[in-house]
């Protein structure tokens, strides 16, 4: 091949020694130019890069043919593959020849760093970075953080009581002088890029001064309605609160908030506002309160947005919304729960306590019709609500599963330790839930017992769907805002399943938690300290290093004409003020479009230039 | 999939037999199945024996007999397994070539099927003869072949039984009064089969296909609308093959999309509580299951009300899949007659009358309440009659 002064077939290329082989031709022969024509880029790229550089030569004047996903993994046919094996070197020799040096460009890593989410995965990961010494805004969504766990009474598989491990952290965030909290806020604008993002925050007026306030609750006593009416949020309807509140007595930060589309004082401007009267001299309601904007600036971003339970209208058989006595997991945590909407204890809609209970499972997962995927979690929360229910109420618990998932650590055991208290396991996916028909409030679970191959309909007092997990709904925008990307499910993306499991292709960007994917508390800490560690490793690099296939305007050429700047996915183009677009090359990711689109052909790429495109073609039509 | 080329030896390897390799045995399906309690080898355990080679089993029980083709199970499938569309009709076939042989009261139907063209076996000269009573003309197009926008495709139990004529004469006015431009084909029209496909006599369904299809070509017209779910099923799913491609209509949600023009006709106040049966062809299958309630609503002073299992979760009348006829079978089975359960449900709802959209289901039903003893409690109506009823002269 013309061009070429040495060709070697080894079988380790990127094993030691290989890339010894590399660097002592490049030495004994003077070679000038590499290509390596095996596996993968994605795999080894850098690795050979590396080798060359240390031998002295530029790293860029090396090129790989992509042997793997161009070719053995997409061809069945071995002699085609083979010939397109030889297309493809002969395009890359010819390719290599235009190479010329590039530098690497580094970017400095601001320390700060945002968490987006203040459940325990967001929890979890602020401390981490916090005691690490970096500083870390916390933005939660809702007035506390504390997230889904903060609603549970006990934890599986050790029954841990969820608040005693879970409030001893949300007070370690708002007692840390390395954490910004802000609770009721959103991210509203992110820009710019990794080691330094500029984030904007809505914080949205709650009617409190929170310096001020000094969370006695006298206010939420003092409000004009006696009695609490509306329905509350964070016990999801089943007990109810006040348009002044606090979410649950251990919330973070102990403020109350003013809820103005049921506050008197906001609808008729009449109200006697026993509250501020109550508040006195500490004056800290303030009817006035607008909503703040908070700019920022920091280096890393968590994302711990965590889940959504699925919504079990979108199965009408199971009749939920339309029988009173069919609950959702969720809404069964709140009541087990001793700071629940009925203290604790298992009353049922009518006032009864139930004596049968039916737990449904992989209600909305692991089906076409709803979520294909398995929700992880179900299995074992169903298992801990038959503890809890049993224990409490001393019913009669059958359990309706398909296949009973157990496989985290002492997880198996507990099924056993459940089953052993008494509970029934029916094998088969409930088909029907009506009532029983005689006005008892009763309901009938159908289902095929499929271990005894026999149809039963189960009369039962209360049923309680295990719900699966969903992405929240507005995960597609929370996407979009940081430029990460959702699997077909909908949760975020992780850059490798395998590798790189709380990375995103943004790089800085970082996921943990349920957002990612549907998984237990265990596994959720796990990750958000695997992002923390993500997170520091950069920060504490100080730097970044980029890679120069960067786009770049050749000032002299450009038209001016603006149509490379709304294209660019990553806003890395601005517009000078002497008419000409300018690439930013920090922000710059190399996908090459505004190179296509400009139509003066003005914008040129690092190795993507022209004429090596041109030679790579040649090399391919060429016929050897 | 080619209309019959499937069988259950080639089914492995179209996508609906593969779909079978995925089935978790979850048993959602048996356990809505109206007859799963009854069956030997309801679905989740026929896929069972197929996997385990042992199918012979599952065709020498009659377990496929009872299979109404309702898509109970296939809609609640969560794998997606095209159970009532695919699997189910292939081994009923294969449990129908087991059987020493057919009940007599099914065998009755196709032959007569085959040979007039409708399953009562009537001379297939008096098709029409309803037209004469129906009050508005009715143009048949063999005696005046104009080009028409509806070729209304009326069925048999529409066009032989009293009942079934009591809806096609309200048809007739409501798409006189309406001014749409409709033709029948008369005593040229014969079953569009589909009794004989999901009783697996493909055989029988060919034949009326290919002679519907004759008659089709002979004239001109822009749709075909008929007020039979299952005509509409086969229509839908199974004449394409042959070249059907004319637009496709049930009547109920036809009427809907023309509601604007129809609810100022609908002047006569009806005091009725009125409970909706969907059924399958219609709901689960085309998920037809506003268009129905939005008429019902229409009418002046009539009030709905829901039985416990509606829509995707109603229950069968009991008469698909051959269902129709095989009353007689069941009984001697000691199955519990589905039309029966079902008029239990509508009358525990405290409605006066259990509004349908199948000619199937009025029959079947009003035998039922006469079975069950409650006839004096509630009354079947298809939707069309009622609308009719609400219009004023
Ligand atoms: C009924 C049920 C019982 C369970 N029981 C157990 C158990 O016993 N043991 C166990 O190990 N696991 C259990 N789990 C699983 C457990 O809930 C999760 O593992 C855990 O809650 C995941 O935490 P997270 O922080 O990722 O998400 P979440 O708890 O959902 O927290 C996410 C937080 O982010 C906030 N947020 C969302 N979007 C935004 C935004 N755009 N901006 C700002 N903030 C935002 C939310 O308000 C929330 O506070 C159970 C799950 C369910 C449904
Ligand atoms: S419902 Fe579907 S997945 Fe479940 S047993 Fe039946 S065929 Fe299999
Ligand atoms: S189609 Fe209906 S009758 Fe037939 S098996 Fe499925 S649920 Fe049962």
């Amino acid at each position: 091949m013309p061009g070429v002064a040495l060709a070697r077939e080894y079988k380790y290329m990127c094993s030691d020694p290989g890339q010894e082989l590399i660097r002592q031709d490049i030495r004994d022969h003077g070679l000038d130019r590499i290509v390596v024509a095996a596996c993968s880029p994605h795999l080894h790229e850098k690795t050979f890069r590396h080798a060359v550089a240390e031998a002295g030569l530029n790293p860029y004047y090396f090129h790989m043919v992509n042997l793997r996903e161009h070719d053995s993994w997409v061809h069945a046919d071995k002699p085609a593959a083979a010939a397109k094996a030889m297309d493809l070197i002969r395009a890359a020799v010819r390719r290599v020849r235009w190479h010329v040096p590039l530098e690497r460009r580094q970017a400095p890593i601001h320390a700060n760093a945002l968490v987006v989410g203040g459940g325990i995965a967001g929890i979890d990961a602020a401390l981490t970075l916090a005691s690490a010494g970096k500083h870390v805004y916390l933005v939660e969504r809702e007035p506390t953080i504390g997230g889904h766990m903060a609603q549970f009474d006990k934890t599986f598989p050790t029954l841990d009581c969820a608040a005693c491990i879970l409030t001893p952290k949300m007070t370690a965030v708002k007692s840390n002088p390395n954490i910004t909290l802000w609770s009721y806020s959103e991210v509203r604008r992110v820009e710019g890029y990794v080691g330094n993002y500029d984030v904007e925050i809505r914080r949205k007026p709650r009617y409190i001064i929170e310096d001020l306030c000094v969370g006695c609750l006298e206010c939420i006593q003092a409000c004009v309605f006696k009695q609490a009416k509306v329905p509350d949020e964070f016990n999801l309807g089943l007990g109810k609160r006040k348009p002044v509140y606090i979410p649950f007595p251990q919330a973070v930060p102990q403020l109350v908030v003013i809820d103005p589309e049921t506050c008197i004082e906001f609808k008729s401007g009449k109200c006697k506002k026993t509250c501020v009267e109550v508040c006195a001299e500490r004056n800290a309601i303030d009817f006035k309160q607008k909503e703040k904007i908070e700019n920022i600036r920091v280096g890393t971003i968590i994302l711990a947005t965590g889940f959504e339970t699925f919504d079990p209208v979108r199965v009408p058989y199971y009749g939920y919304g339309l029988y009173p006595n069919v609950y959702t997991s969720l809404e069964v945590e709140r009541l087990v729960n001793a700071s629940g909407p009925t203290g604790g204890e298992i009353v049922l809609r009518d006032g009864r306590k139930p004596a049968t209970v039916g737990i449904v499972h992989c209600v909305g997962s692991r089906d076409v019709n709803t979520n294909r995927y398995c929700s992880r979690v179900c299995c074992m929360y169903s298992l801990k609500l038959a503890h809890l229910i049993k224990e409490k109420t001393g019913a009669e618990v059958i359990e309706f599963y398909i296949d009973m998932r157990a496989p985290g650590k002492a997880f198996e055991e507990f099924y056993n330790r459940v089953a052993e208290e008494g509970v029934s396991f029916v094998r088969g996916k409930v088909a029907d839930i009506y009532p029983a028909g005689n006005g008892d409030g009763r309901l009938i679970l159908q289902a095929e017992d499929t271990l005894l191959g026999m149809v039963r309909k189960i009369p039962v007092d209360m049923v309680v769907l295990s719900v699966g997990l969903e992405p929240r709904p507005d995960a597609n925008d929370v996407r979009r805002l940081f430029n990460i990307g959702c699997s077909g499910d909908g949760f975020f993306l992780e850059r490798h399943p395998k590798l790189a499991p709380v990375s995103t292709f943004a790089d800085g960007i970082f996921v943990a938690g349920c957002c990612q994917g549907p998984k237990d508390i265990p596994d959720t800490v796990a990750q958000s300290g695997a992002a923390a560690a993500q997170a520091l490793a950069l920060i504490d690099a100080g730097v970044i290093e980029l890679e120069p296939n960067t786009a770049y305007v050749t000032e002299d050429a450009c038209c001016g004409c603006k149509t490379c700047i709304p294209l660019c996915p990553y806003s890395a183009i601005s517009f000078l003020e002497e008419k000409k677009a300018r690439i930013n090359e920090v922000l710059c990711k190399g996908c090459g479009t505004c190179v296509a689109a400009c139509p003066s052909g003005s914008i040129r790429q690092n190795l993507f230039e022209d004429q090596q495109i041109f030679e790579e073609i040649g090399g391919i039509l060429t016929y050897a | 999939m080619g209309a019959c080329s499937v069988t259950l030896e080639t089914l492995p390897r179209f996508p609906e037999g593969k779909e079978l390799l995925t089935c978790l045995q979850c048993g959602v399906c048996s356990g809505t199945c109206p007859y799963g309690d009854v069956m030997e080898y309801p679905p989740r355990r026929m896929i069972a024996m197929m996997r385990a080679g042992l199918q012979e089993k599952v065709y020498t029980s009659d377990s496929l007999l009872a299979c109404v083709a309702c898509y109970a199970c296939q809609v609640k499938c969560p794998r997606g397994i095209r159970l009532t569309e695919a699997l189910l009709p292939l081994m009923k076939e294969q449990a129908l070539t087991h059987l020493p042989e057919l009940p007599g009261e099914l065998q009755k139907a196709l032959q007569s099927t085959l040979r007039y063209g409708n399953p009562m076996g009537e001379p297939s000269r008096k098709r029409a003869a309803w037209v004469k009573t129906a009050g508005v003309p009715i143009r048949i197009l063999a005696e005046d072949p104009r080009p028409a926008d509806v070729l209304w495709f009326v069925e048999c139990y529409t066009s032989f039984y009293p009942r079934g004529q009591d809806n096609s004469r309200a048809t007739a006015r409501l798409f006189h009064r309406l001014g749409i431009d409709f033709a029948i084909l008369g005593n040229e029209e014969k079953c569009a089969g589909e009794c004989g496909r999901l009783t697996w006599e493909p055989g029988l369904f060919e034949t009326l296909m290919d002679y519907n299809m004759a008659i089709f070509q002979k004239y001109r017209f822009d749709r075909v609308v008929t007020s039979c779910p299952h005509a509409h099923n086969a229509f839908k799913n199974r004449y394409p093959a042959l070249g059907f491609n004319w637009g496709l209509e049930h009547t109920t949600p036809f009427l809907a999309q023309h509601l604007d023009r129809l609810k100022p006709l609908l002047t006569r106040k009806l005091n009725y509580t009125v409970t909706y049966h969907d059924s399958c062809c219609l709901g689960r299958q085309n998920e037809f299951y506003e268009p129905p309630r939005r008429l019902l609503k229409a009418i002046p002073g009539l009030k709905t009300v829901e039985m416990v299992h509606n829509r995707g979760n109603s229950i069968c009348c009991g008469g698909g899949g051959g269902g129709m006829w095989l009353d007689t079978y069941f009984k001697a089975k000691g199955y519990e007659r589905l039309s029966e359960r079902r008029v239990k449900e509508a009358v525990a709802t405290g409605a006066d009358v259990l509004a349908v959209s199948c000619p199937y289901e009025v029959s079947r039903f009003e035998d039922a309440l006469k079975v069950v003893g409650y006839d004096k409690r509630i009354v079947v109506r298809d939707v069309t009659e009622l609308l009719a009823e609400a219009m004023e002269e």
